[in-house]
């Protein structure tokens, strides 16, 4: 979804052919290590955008070599795009791997949950370790768009190390306390789904 | 070392006013020692060069045992010693040359003192050589002449041929100069030489010689021929020469210890100030300090460099202080020198300072700021490197600790011991132990007393007032040492506003006790015995005989000796004087005791001689006499302004006449008739004082205004100088009430941040100083009374009688000032404070 | 051989009830060219380990030894000479002398060492060039903003070539871009000038420039992180959360 909107937004630019697009997104996000998305990806969602009316195909430039389509964005296009930057973005946070392997570390006690937790942590600094490493050797006279990315990662990373720090804290207290368990459901009404 | 010391001075030039001030009060003290130390020398070198008669270098000198005259027949006694080859006797008395009779000097005065000697021409030569520079020696026969020593010939620009006038007992005689001699190597005095007769009838004296100078025969041993002349001679006699001014020479050094007192106190002062700002400096670069220990500095290193502030200021201090205290003496020199030479006769040289004075001024100075400075450094080595890791707590910790104040009371009572030994050095020692005493004991006293004072601030600033008497009894050793700046400054001023205070009333009572008549007809040199001529029944007879004089007293003069104690005798007249003049008596009844003295064998004593020999109405003396040992009872004891400074005895003409053999009258006191004209006793008493030069005519009221003025001026000097004592003070003050806002920024901080206002805080910290002037001037007042008083007392032990004033509006000023110094001191603080950067003064650690 | 080794290195503070234990038998190893971060929560004892290590504090039991050497066995005035020229240090709030210019805070440690005051000073220059402050000599703190401080504070803790540098919270009191600054600068001294570094510190994206993490908590070594350097993790661990969006 986000790669659809990020190719609606480049296109709201300006018209591009596809494989310009590509070489934009790629720009944007700060380089296939970041985020490689192939140009077949783009391809294919180019066409579903134009199947749902967002994009239209707008010419043909010819210099040379093979010809190219160029890709324009229609006005629903752009409602679509508008909609798009007036809604946030919504962190998942419930859905948690890591939460969900600790509540079972300790419902099952196989694991010292501390365990789980170094072994987090460590993981958690290694990343951050690097991140800061590149952003080090980020220009911040040229790149600058490309630290903030990096920014925005290590505060994420430094998010989950704080809060990492406050469940070895707490560990003892949630150890006892009751595990959640299933709520015990009267019988005949229908489960709904959240 | 460079190192250190730009160090040092960059951090002293960090804080430019609290160093100058500081430096100041070590200059103020220095310069008070130095200033007075150099100019005493030179007082004494006047005496020493115009007054002592030159050492003889003949085997045997004779003098009488009280330095009094003897008969010429001793001298007979001593030619029949065996061993004795040739004896010759003379009379040799310091004399005043009349101003308006004396030779112009070089320096535009006017010679003052000279020594006159009365020889006989025929034995002189014999045991004296006396070498001839112009014309002659004296010779038998001579009548008018003298001869002069070479140094008074080339001084006076005296030459064979000239007239010289000298005071005689029947007003003035006119010599001729007929010779110039050397003088005896090493021989600095002015002496002149006339015969013996001459000198006798001059001097009023016939038929007496008061020294006697003998040469043995070669071979003989001369230490058993000058015991066996003593030994037949009897009792009476002394070998060596008579010590002329000797006793002046005490009054000079107790001013000098006076001075002393003063440079002590106010050297002390700068030692506490100094002592007090390293201690915050300290406090302040705590963190600074850790962190040099942390990366290298030596416990060394660190004391080093405070003590390396400590003595820059010294040494800056003293330096000034040594220009201060040069400029000092030569002012001094410049304001007394005139005064001396018109009241006494002797003229003044240039400030002499010896390297000893160099060293007590440079030692005292730099010592000082080093034993200051000592603690604050060795705390500061104890420092820590983690104190630069730490969030400072910044506490300058100085709990109440018993041991300290029981230290602090064997202090007082030590210094009590020494105030009260009747010695004026121990005195003053005693008097910086009792105040370092002082600031010892405080902490102890700060939490009842910050109780009683802070209900009072509450009257006042109610919410503030509390908060700030908490802070004060919370730290009690911090509000003490805050406190105790101001103790010591006011104490100090106290107690030297009390001891000026006593002196000027004591001196102004002398004054008008002692010169209470209307006339007064005065030898030139004030100090009685300092070589003044006196006149015989005559001068007495002639005022007496004036129409419009009621009545007339004189006073004669001659030395005597009780037990080891040279004494003054002055013969009075005890029913006229107390009519007259009077005394004042601090025991025994005026009445009484005039009366026992016409009657029998008794004398009246100085308070100086009295404190001396600790002397008892009714107790009987030995009094030592030409005439041998004469028994004399106190029939009271009492003194007058002009003698107060010596060892006195007064007793009546008609004892001095028969055990001393003194009749001239040296100092003539008239009471005028209630309705005589003035004008005219005046003039007619001039034109009889015109024929006795050695005399001058005072009115009683002028005299008064003259030396109430004199005092006046020296007194205002004295509370000028109390003054610039107080700002150091000021700064100490200042110093602590600003390391108690260090300490607290973050208190502050949360008092600002929980709702006070910047008012309020500022409130809070002026409340605070207020509570803390208070605590120091009760503290002040207190110690600086009992100081003043028990230094008045020291003073009166060692003879200056006089009592203890009550400097009651020294104490309102006192009052005053400690508590707008207190205001003053908070303000900068308080401004600090209350302008604190909320947000800043929270995070501060 | 180890620059760092402590053996059950023990601080009690305080006697009898009130007493704490700071740090409880702490073994620990710092290779030289390592640049070690101290992490844990506050109270947990990692000052009192930097103290220790740096011979600021004595240990109630248990030894510390620098390149072999047993600081207990020395002197104060030994540890002073140690300090000196062993160790340089860095703290939470710079520490520079208030009334000394950069470059004579810079020179102070060699000027105390004995150096001639010449060459201290050309010394000093050198390193508040690599510091990037050579257009600062002549600022005194406090015309310096913080990052700059303890930039000076870092040249001051190299200028006497010592071979560990302990730094206690060096950016707690600054904002995180100074922050940066001064880590990346601490990286460089280990990367670019082969010195140790063992830092305090508690602030996770700091103590991430390090190679190794040590976690305390009351007062024992509870757990190390061994951060491997290189681009292509990062890499991975970015392109990783990317595509989780």
């Amino acid at each position: 979804m986000s790669v659809r909107c990020a190719l609606l937004g480049l296109l709201a630019q300006r018209p591009r052919h596809g494989y310009e697009l590509h070489a934009a997104f790629e720009a944007l996000v700060g380089g296939a290590e970041n985020w490689d998305v192939s140009p077949a990806q783009v391809y294919s969602t180019l066409a579903r955008l134009k199947e749902a009316g967002l994009v239209r195909e707008e010419g043909l430039e010819q210099e040379g070599g093979p010809e190219k389509v160029i890709h324009a964005i229609t006005p629903a296009g752009r409602r679509e795009l508008e909609a798009w930057f007036s809604t946030p973005v919504r962190a998942e946070h419930q859905r948690d791997e890591f939460f969900v392997k600790l509540m079972l570390c300790l419902a099952t006690g196989e694991v010292d949950p501390m365990t789980v937790i170094y072994a987090q942590r460590a993981s958690l600094y290694q990343e951050l370790h690097a991140v800061t490493t590149q952003r080090a050797r980020a220009d911040p006279r040229s790149e600058l768009a490309h630290i903030l990315l990096l920014d925005q990662a290590a505060m994420h990373l430094e998010a989950d190390l704080r809060w990492l720090d406050m469940v070895e804290a707490r560990l003892d207290e949630v150890r006892r306390q009751p595990l959640p368990e299933p709520q015990p459901r009267p019988r005949g009404r229908p489960r709904r789904a959240r | 070392m460079s190192y250190y010391i730009r160090l040092a001075l960059r951090y002293l030039w960090g804080r430019k006013l609290r160093t100058i001030l500081t430096t100041l009060a070590i200059a103020f003290g220095t310069m008070l020692i130095f200033g007075m130390n150099g100019l005493v020398p030179a007082v004494e070198a006047a005496y020493r060069q115009q007054l002592m008669q030159a050492a003889s270098q003949v085997d045997l000198t004779i003098t009488g045992e009280t330095r009094s005259s003897f008969p010429e027949t001793a001298l007979e006694v001593v030619r029949g010693t065996p061993g004795v080859a040739h004896a010759s006797g003379s009379l040799v008395r310091p004399v005043v040359v009349p101003p308006a009779d004396a030779p112009l000097l070089p320096d535009g005065s006017r010679l003052g003192t000279i020594v006159l000697s009365g020889i006989d021409p025929e034995t002189a030569p014999q045991v004296r050589r006396f070498e001839v520079v112009s014309g002659r020696l004296l010779q038998p026969g001579d009548r008018n002449v003298l001869v002069v020593s070479e140094s008074l010939a080339r001084k006076a620009s005296l030459e064979p041929g000239d007239r010289l006038r000298l005071p005689s007992a029947t007003g003035v005689a006119t010599f001729e100069i007929v010779g110039v001699i050397a003088g005896e190597p090493g021989a600095v005095s002015d002496e002149v030489y006339t015969p013996l007769p001459v000198a006798q009838a001059l001097l009023n004296q016939p038929g007496r010689i008061n020294t006697i100078e003998a040469l043995v025969v070669p071979g003989s041993d001369a230490r058993a021929v000058r015991e066996a002349a003593l030994a037949r001679l009897g009792s009476g006699f002394k070998l060596g020469e008579n010590q002329v001014g000797s006793e002046l020479q005490a009054a000079v050094e107790m001013g000098e210890v006076a001075f002393n007192l003063f440079g002590v106190l106010t050297l002390a002062m700068g030692g506490f100030i100094i002592f007090n700002t390293f201690r915050t400096v300290v406090v302040e670069r705590r963190r600074d300090i850790g962190m040099l220990r942390a990366v290298g500095a030596s416990r060394r290193a660190v004391i080093g460099l405070i003590l390396t502030e400590s003595l820059l200021q010294g040494v800056v201090g003293t330096a000034a202080g040594l220009c201060g205290g040069y400029f000092l003496a030569l002012g001094m020199g410049a304001i007394v020198g005139p005064i001396w030479s018109q009241a006494l006769r002797l003229s003044l040289g240039g400030p002499v300072f010896k390297p000893a004075t160099y060293v007590l001024a440079i030692g005292l100075g730099i010592g000082v700021t080093l034993v200051a400075g000592l603690w604050p450094a060795v705390s500061a080595g104890r420092v820590t490197p983690l104190e630069a890791l730490r969030p400072a707590e910044g506490e300058a910790s100085w709990k109440p600790a018993r041991r300290r104040a029981a230290f602090g009371l064997a202090l007082v009572v030590v210094a009590v011991l020494g105030l009260a030994s009747g010695n004026l050095n121990l005195a003053s020692l005693g008097a910086v132990l009792f105040l370092a005493g002082l600031v010892l004991v405080g902490p102890v006293l700060v939490r009842p007393i910050a109780g009683v004072f802070g209900r009072l601030l509450e009257l006042v600033l109610a919410q503030e007032g509390r908060i700030a008497e908490g802070n004060l009894a919370r730290q009690p050793g911090r509000a003490a040492i805050t406190a105790s700046a101001m103790t010591i400054g006011l104490a100090i001023l106290v107690a030297l506003g009390g001891m000026t205070t006593s002196l000027e009333s004591g001196l102004f009572r002398y004054i008008d006790q002692s010169l209470g008549a209307d006339y007064l007809l005065m030898p030139h040199s004030m100090v009685l015995g300092g070589g003044n001529v006196g006149a015989g029944p005559e001068l007495a007879e002639a005022v007496r005989s004036v129409p419009g004089i009621a009545e007339v007293t004189t006073v004669r003069l001659a030395m005597g000796r009780i037990g080891d104690t040279d004494v003054q005798t002055i013969g009075i007249d005890p029913e006229s004087y107390p009519r007259v003049a009077g005394l004042e008596f601090s025991a025994g009844e005026p009445e009484e005791a005039f009366a026992a003295l016409a009657e029998g064998r008794a004398l009246i004593a100085n308070g100086i001689f009295s404190a001396q020999s600790r002397l008892q109405v009714g107790e009987e003396l030995t009094l030592q006499t030409p005439e041998g040992p004469k028994t004399y009872r106190v029939a009271g004891i009492g003194m007058d302004f002009l003698n107060a400074k010596l060892a006195t005895v007064y007793v009546s003409q008609e004892n001095l006449a028969r055990d001393l053999h003194e009749t001239s009258d040296i100092l003539l006191m008239a009471d005028r008739a209630a309705d005589a004209d003035p004008a005219e006793v005046r003039a007619q008493l001039e034109r009889i004082v015109a024929q006795y030069p050695a005399f001058s005519l005072l009115s009683g009221d002028e005299m008064r205004e003259e030396y109430k003025q004199m005092y006046g001026m020296a007194m205002r000097l004295l509370h000028l100088l109390m003054v610039t004592l107080a700002i150091p003070s000021l700064i100490a003050l200042m110093n602590t009430l600003g390391i108690n806002v260090l300490e607290r920024t973050r208190e502050i901080g949360v008092l600002r941040a929980v709702g006070s206002t910047r008012r309020q805080v500022q409130r809070m910290i002026v409340g605070e100083s207020l509570l803390l002037s208070a605590l120091g001037t009760a503290f002040g007042l207190l110690g600086g009374l009992w100081l003043g008083y028990v230094l008045v007392g020291a003073l009166n032990a060692t003879g200056f009688k006089m009592s203890y004033f009550f400097p009651y509006s020294g104490i309102v000023l006192a009052v005053a000032v400690g508590l707008v110094f207190g205001v003053i001191a908070a303000l900068l603080p308080a401004r600090r404070a209350a302008r604190l950067d909320l947000l800043a003064a929270l995070r501060y650690e | 051989m180890a620059i760092v080794e402590t053996k059950e290195l023990t601080k009690v503070y305080g006697r009898g009830d009130a007493a704490v234990t700071a740090l409880r038998k702490v073994d620990l190893r710092v290779e030289p060219g390592e640049f070690v971060a101290v992490m844990g929560p506050s109270g947990c004892g990692k000052s009192t380990l930097l103290h220790l290590v740096g011979g600021l504090d004595r240990p109630t039991s248990g030894r510390v030894a620098l390149n072999g050497q047993d600081l207990s066995e020395l002197s104060d005035d030994a540890l002073t000479r140690l300090r000196r020229r062993e160790i340089g240090f860095v703290f939470q709030f710079y520490n520079l002398i208030p009334v000394l210019k950069a470059a004579e805070n810079v020179a102070l440690p060699l000027v105390l060492d004995g150096v001639s005051p010449r060459k201290a000073q050309s010394q000093a220059q050198l390193w508040l060039e690599r510091v990037g402050l050579s257009d600062r000599t002549d600022h005194r703190p406090d015309e310096l903003s913080g990052g700059q401080q303890q930039r000076v504070a870092i040249a001051r803790a190299l200028a006497s070539e010592p071979a560990l540098i302990l730094a206690d919270e060096p950016t707690g009191n600054l904002d995180s871009r100074a922050g940066d600054e001064i880590a990346t600068l601490l990286r460089r001294v280990v990367d670019e000038w082969k010195r140790t570094v063992l830092m305090v510190t508690h602030d996770p994206r700091i103590a991430a420039y390090a190679d190794r993490i040590i976690f305390l908590k009351d007062g024992t070594v509870v757990d190390e992180a061994r951060l491997v350097g290189g681009n292509d993790g990062a890499e991975k661990l970015v392109r990783q959360r990317m595509e989780d969006l």
